[in-house]
C-alpha cells in the first residue's frame, strides 16, 4: 500500500500553500492513501477559524476542509505551534478550532513518520 | 511513481528513519527551535533521527553563543542533551562553514564536519526528509 504523509509549514495565506493542496489532491485521486497532514509551524494557522481571506483570494481551509469531508483526510495540528499563534486549544468547548482538524502533538508526527512510505514537506 | 515506492519499508528502524536539516542560523527565526522540538520527540519515542547542518544553520552549532544576549531564549544549550536522546549522528556541511570562515569549534562534541559529497550521501541513507 502507497502510504504518505504530508507536513505542512507555511500559513493559510502563503501561496506554497496551494502547492501542498494541489499536491495532496491529486495523491488522493490517484488512490494513494494519505494517511495525515500535519500542519506544523505557521502552518498550525489553518485550524484557526476566525481566519478571513478575501473573497477573491484562495481559500486553503476551505480546500482543507472539502478534502477532509470528501476522502476523510485526518488533518492534525500541532498545539504548540497553534497556541503559540492564538489559537486557544485547551478549553472543551473550544470553537476557535475548526472540527476539520485534529489538536494533536508532536507525537502524532512521529506516529504518521513511521507509518508513511513517504514523508513530504511543505 | 516509480517501483521503488512500494518497495521501500516503512519501519523507521530498518533503516536510517528521519533526517532533520537546519539551514536557518539559530536567532532571526523559531526554525532551530522548532527542528529542535521534532528531534527531541522523535528521541524520546526511540525513533531514530540524525541531524544536519547546512547553510546558515552551521551557526546553531559554533561554540560560546548566547541567545540570551538578545532576549532569546537560548535552545541551543538543550544541545548537550542529544546524547541521552540517543541522537548520535550529526552532521555538519564542510563547505558551508568555509564559505562563512567559521572555525569547527562546536558547542557539543561528536559532530561529523563531511565534504559536499559524503554530506549528500549521509542524507540519502535516510527514509525521510524535514527541512527547516
Amino acid at each position: 500500500m502507497k502510504t504518505l504523509a504530508v507536513v505542512v509549514t507555511t500559513p493559510p495565506y502563503s501561496h506554497l500553500t496551494t502547492s501542498a493542496l494541489t499536491y495532496v489532491e491529486a495523491a488522493l485521486v490517484a488512490g494513494i492513501n494519505v494517511i495525515g497532514v500535519f500542519f506544523y509551524q505557521d502552518g498550525a494557522m489553518h485550524a484557526n477559524k476566525d481566519i478571513n481571506i478575501a473573497s477573491d483570494e484562495y481559500q486553503a481551509i476551505e480546500h482543507w476542509q472539502q478534502l477532509h469531508k470528501q476522502y476523510q483526510l485526518p488533518l492534525h495540528i500541532c498545539i504548540t505551534a497553534a497556541e503559540k499563534r492564538g489559537i486557544a486549544c485547551d478549553s472543551i468547548d473550544n470553537d476557535q478550532v475548526n472540527k476539520a482538524f485534529t489538536v494533536s502533538g508532536l507525537g502524532e508526527l512521529v506516529e504518521l513518520t513511521s507509518k508513511a512510505a513517504r514523508l513530504v514537506q511543505f | 511513481m516509480t517501483s521503488s515506492y512500494t518497495e521501500e519499508k516503512s519501519d523507521l528502524s530498518s533503516n536510517n528513519g528521519l533526517a532533520i536539516i537546519n539551514s536557518k542560523a539559530p536567532f532571526s527565526s523559531n526554525n532551530g527551535k522548532d527542528a529542535l522540538d521534532i528531534a527531541l520527540i522523535f528521541g524520546s519515542f526511540e525513533q531514530k533521527v540524525s541531524l544536519f547542518f547546512q547553510g546558515d544553520g552551521v551557526y546553531q552549532l559554533i561554540a560560546d553563543q548566547d541567545g540570551r544576549l538578545v532576549s532569546i531564549k537560548d535552545y541551543l544549550k538543550t544541545f548537550s542533551a542529544f546524547e541521552f536522546y540517543d541522537i548520535e549522528d550529526i552532521y555538519v556541511c564542510q563547505q558551508s562553514l568555509v564559505n562563512r570562515q567559521l572555525d569547527e569549534k562546536f558547542h557539543i562534541d561528536d559532530v561529523q564536519v563531511l565534504p559536499s559529497v559524503e554530506f549528500s550521501s549521509a542524507l540519502n541513507r535516510h527514509q525521510h526528509v524535514l527541512r527547516f
